[in-house]
């Protein structure tokens, strides 16, 4: 109903407060779009090389629902988890215009356009929220600001590079242009913006970049969802411990093909174990 | 199913403090008054703080533990949620460099009762005999003052107190058994185990690992949610905070959490009185004591002594052989990753559970001196993505793809030893933090030996994932534990502290925790750095009975009436063993003799 409505309510432009104008927004509004998204921007199905409509819930687990057992969940555990749902925090780290460029950023970093505009999942509140509260990891790197500068200084390389190619600004670049930029970050080699570059180690921003945007996605349920993880376990705990099965609650998997939108850089791998920045931003093992 | 079937699932009691969801803090917490010096003060009451406060209190004398973290309530504070725990690791800042530096939080840093053993993930292997003698046998590093017969007694007292599931059967360094059963497989362990049976190589599942497989007194045993890490509400995992802290306060120790101890204080006479910090409404205090024991860990200890420098140790306090916050370790923790075919769900079971030893030792077929060991991880989905970030580059709609596949992938962690070097510090930071303390710089480098590991150790697991069936094989390096920064020695210029954990320098300072190794071995320390505690304790005890006849202490009885009550009565199988069996007849605490 419509209390449902506004809970579930998290498109990108909303979620991005006071920047308004969110990347889809930017491109030419005349673009052909499959339900509500740009087709240029969907994942294909590699058999037909046609556009995949946006999901409710996209991967291999359909009607798979975290949500639905909440009751089975710990009271602490599920206020944390239905307030991550209900209450992203709003925008009060970043300006107007740093929200706008860093939308997009999130929007490549980690895209949610397979997913139905009101299911996709707030990043940029998350990584907002973290650095208007000052909450770190435990540590910063010696050639490394500390980490609010860092994304300040980081959305000035970004526009310097969007500028490089002849646009004012990140947002305006097309989908190619801009996972260009984003993956000379991930090279370690900026394509311009050097001024401010210089000034810390790119690819340990990277690094910081992608942490933090999963950081954000996968703690969510919808998350959960779509790659099958059973989410919160206490107290009930889980009895199939063997061979992948599921729980009763669990879903099996239905696995479909796709393949990334043709313009996007960011399905081709490149592994950074061999890099001097590759040591850990993850939580112990063992 | 969608609601339980007698309702909603109790949670957090007002008024009430519960440590796991059926053991409440039971007794009151007793004050000692301001002012008034006390017999001990513990400096972190984490993994070896926890175990020392309990031992001393149990003993009779008067004792305050000052965490600089909260004393949690795990039904109110934990959660069964990653990005949630993010609170129950040391966050404050550090700075790191060197050409390897560490990460440092979550990844080996805890904050608040427990300490790191809140987030550990629970292997409790022994170090073997060979780790205590290096030097001799390997000519690197250095020997402990203390061989492994002098420290099997306390392995053996905490594993029962802790207690560790694991086989009977543990056929590396000293072979040895454990009195709770090993726990079941989980989709990871499934690998490990075949993938090495496939290869011919030994492997144990199931434990040792320091979760429940019964319960045992007021906790539960393991319901294989796989939340380890993120702290066992459950109460099946042991930290400090469920095995320790509770009999501590009932046995009359005073707990102040949120207290961040600025500095230790020394006296004209060249002994320590106390030490000041700050409590939780960040009011200036001083606490005096008759011994200092510092338990803050391989950064915080070196830290505290180092801001702690005053005339007469301009270096740091205890530091006159200049070694305090040299030889830091981590492990090598490389981490890799197999996808199957086959659904794996590696969020089910306990990440730890099971491991093979059988290329710890030295092999002189390697071009490198000590070894590994491999260990069944189990990252949840931020952790792995983020695994995957580095180990696949993933990024964008890659790692949207890889994460959709997450319950096809299995994780085995590398366990190498990194050996201890000069170079690898805690100094400190021109910077301060919010006490206005400078904080900690961490430098860290490998060396030859260390990266010769490393790849011999990844090799050996990425030939183990493929026989268990692996169609994709990456990797990703990294770093596990913490120990050293303020080590032992048998002599005062080359160390920090005797093998009792006394400072060289002062008297009644002693530091007892994971930063007094000298080496490490490839066992995670955990068990180990409580077995020390233990060790100190029962020595900090015989020192003041023999106060009135001062000769040097020869032999300090192993004190196993000093256990936690329910671990009395409790069994341990006996194997047969090359070395001196310490329970054997006779050899029993009272009530032990199951």
């Amino acid at each position: 109903m419509k209390t449902h409505d506004t809970r579930s309510q998290s498109s990108q432009s909303s979620q991005s407060g006071q920047s308004g104008q969110a990347s889809q927004m930017s491109q030419q509004g005349d673009a052909e779009r499959i339900g509500g998204v740009e087709v240029e921007r969907l994942p294909r199905d590699p058999r037909t090389g046609q556009a995949l409509a946006p999901r409710m819930q996209p991967g291999y687990y359909p009607g798979f629902s975290t949500l639905s057992q909440q009751s089975f969940w710990d009271e602490a555990t599920r206020a944390v988890v239905l307030k991550r749902v209900n209450q992203p925090p709003p925008i009060t780290f970043f300006d107007a215009d740093e929200a706008r460029v860093m939308q997009t950023v999130c929007d490549r970093v980690l895209p949610q356009d397979d997913r139905a505009p009101d299911r996709r999942i707030p990043i940029l509140n998350t990584i907002d929220e973290r650095l208007a509260s000052g909450r770190i990891n435990g540590y910063r790197y010696a050639d490394m600001p500390p980490d609010p500068q860092a994304y300040r200084l980081a959305i000035k390389g970004i526009e310097a590079i969007a500028q490089s190619m002849g646009a004012t600004t990140f947002t305006e670049l097309n989908l190619r242009q801009q996972d260009l930029t984003l993956k000379s970050l991930h090279d370690g080699h900026p394509i311009a913006g050097d001024e401010y570059w210089r000034q810390m180690n790119a690819r340990r921003f990277w690094l910081m970049l992608v942490s933090d945007c999963a950081g954000a996605y996968y703690a969510h349920p919808w998350a959960w969802d779509e790659i099958g993880f059973g989410g919160p376990a206490y107290p009930r705990g889980y009895m199939r411990l063997r061979d992948g099965q599921p729980e009763p609650w669990e879903k099996v998997e239905h696995r479909y093909e796709w393949e990334a939108p043709p313009e996007s850089l960011s399905d081709t791998m490149e592994s950074l174990s061999d890099t001097p920045e590759a040591s850990s931003f993850t939580p112990g093992t063992h | 199913m969608k609601e339980p079937l007698f309702g909603a699932f109790d949670g957090a009691k007002p008024d009430e403090h519960y440590v796991g969801p059926i053991q409440r803090i039971d007794a009151p917490m007793r004050h000692y008054p301001r002012g008034e010096a006390v017999d001990f003060v513990v400096v972190g009451v984490g993994s070896a703080g926890g175990v020392l406060i309990q031992r001393l209190a149990k003993a009779g004398f008067s004792v305050v533990g000052l965490e600089a973290g909260p004393f949690w309530d795990t039904e109110r504070d934990w959660v069964s949620d990653e990005a949630g725990s993010h609170g129950l690791y040391w966050n404050d800042l550090r700075i790191i460099g060197g050409s390897d530096p560490l990460a440092l939080g979550a990844n080996n840093s805890g904050k608040g009762v427990g300490g790191g053993s809140v987030h550990w993930a629970g292997f409790t292997p022994r170090l073997h005999p060979s780790d205590f003698r290096v030097r001799s046998d390997d000519g690197v590093a250095v020997d402990w003052p203390i061989s492994y017969d002098d420290l099997k007694p306390y392995y053996e007292l905490m594993e029962r107190e802790i207690p560790v599931a694991g086989p009977t059967y543990y056929p590396w360094g000293d072979p040895h058994g454990y009195s709770y059963a090993p726990h079941p497989l989980g989709g990871v362990s499934q690998t490990l185990v075949r993938g090495c049976t496939r290869l011919g190589i030994p492997v144990v599942a199931g434990g040792p690992v320091a979760i429940n497989s019964g319960s045992h007194g007021s906790r539960p045993h393991c319901i294989y949610r796989g939340f380890c890490i993120q702290g066992c509400k459950v109460g099946a995992k042991q930290s400090t905070l469920v095995s320790h802290v509770p009999d501590a306060i009932r046995h009359g120790a005073e707990l102040r959490d949120k207290c961040m101890v600025a500095r230790i204080n020394l006296g004209k006479d060249g002994r320590v009185t106390g030490v000041t910090y700050y409590d939780e409404h960040g009011q200036e205090q001083e606490q005096r004591a008759s011994v200092v024991i510092v338990s803050g860990y391989a950064i915080e200890t070196p830290r505290l002594l180092l801001n702690s420098a005053c005339p007469g140790f301009e270096q740091g306090l205890a530091n006159s052989s200049g070694t305090l916050g040299k030889y830091l370790m981590a492990q090598i923790g490389n981490v890799v990753f197999g996808r199957f075919d086959d659904l794996v769900r590696m969020y089910k079971a306990p990440p730890a559970n099971a491991l093979t030893e059988e290329f710890y030792e030295t092999d002189p077929r390697n071009d490198f001196v000590r070894g590994y060991a491999i260990q069944t991880v189990g990252p949840l989905p931020i952790s792995f993505a983020q695994h995957m970030m580095v180990a696949q580059g993933a990024w964008g709609w890659g790692l949207r793809r890889t994460m959709m596949d997450y319950n096809h992938w299995s994780a085995l962690g590398v366990l190498g030893e990194i050996l201890p070097w000069e170079d690898n510090t805690v100094t400190l930071a021109d910077v301060r933090d919010g006490f206005g303390l400078p904080v900690a710089r961490v430098t860290f480098n490998l060396h030859e030996n260390d990266h010769k590991i490393a790849q011999a150790g990844v090799q050996k697991t990425e030939e183990i994932m493929r026989a268990a069936g692996a169609t994709e094989v990456t990797q990703e390096p990294r770093y596990a534990h913490l120990v050293g920064g303020a080590r032992m020695g048998a002599d005062a210029s080359d160390s920090v502290v005797n093998s009792f954990g006394r400072t060289w320098d002062i008297p009644n300072l002693y530091v007892c925790d994971g930063s007094i190794l000298p080496t490490q071995g490839s066992a995670n320390p955990g068990l180990t750095i409580q077995a020390l505690a233990a060790r100190t304790a029962d020595y900090l005890i015989s020192e003041r009975e023999n106060a009135a006849a001062p000769t040097a202490a020869t032999r300090i009885p192993v004190r196993y009436s000093l256990s936690p009550s329910e671990v009395a009565g409790r069994g341990m199988p006996r194997l047969k063993s090359r070395r001196p069996t310490t329970f054997g007849a006779g050899a029993l605490g009272p009530g032990s003799r199951g």
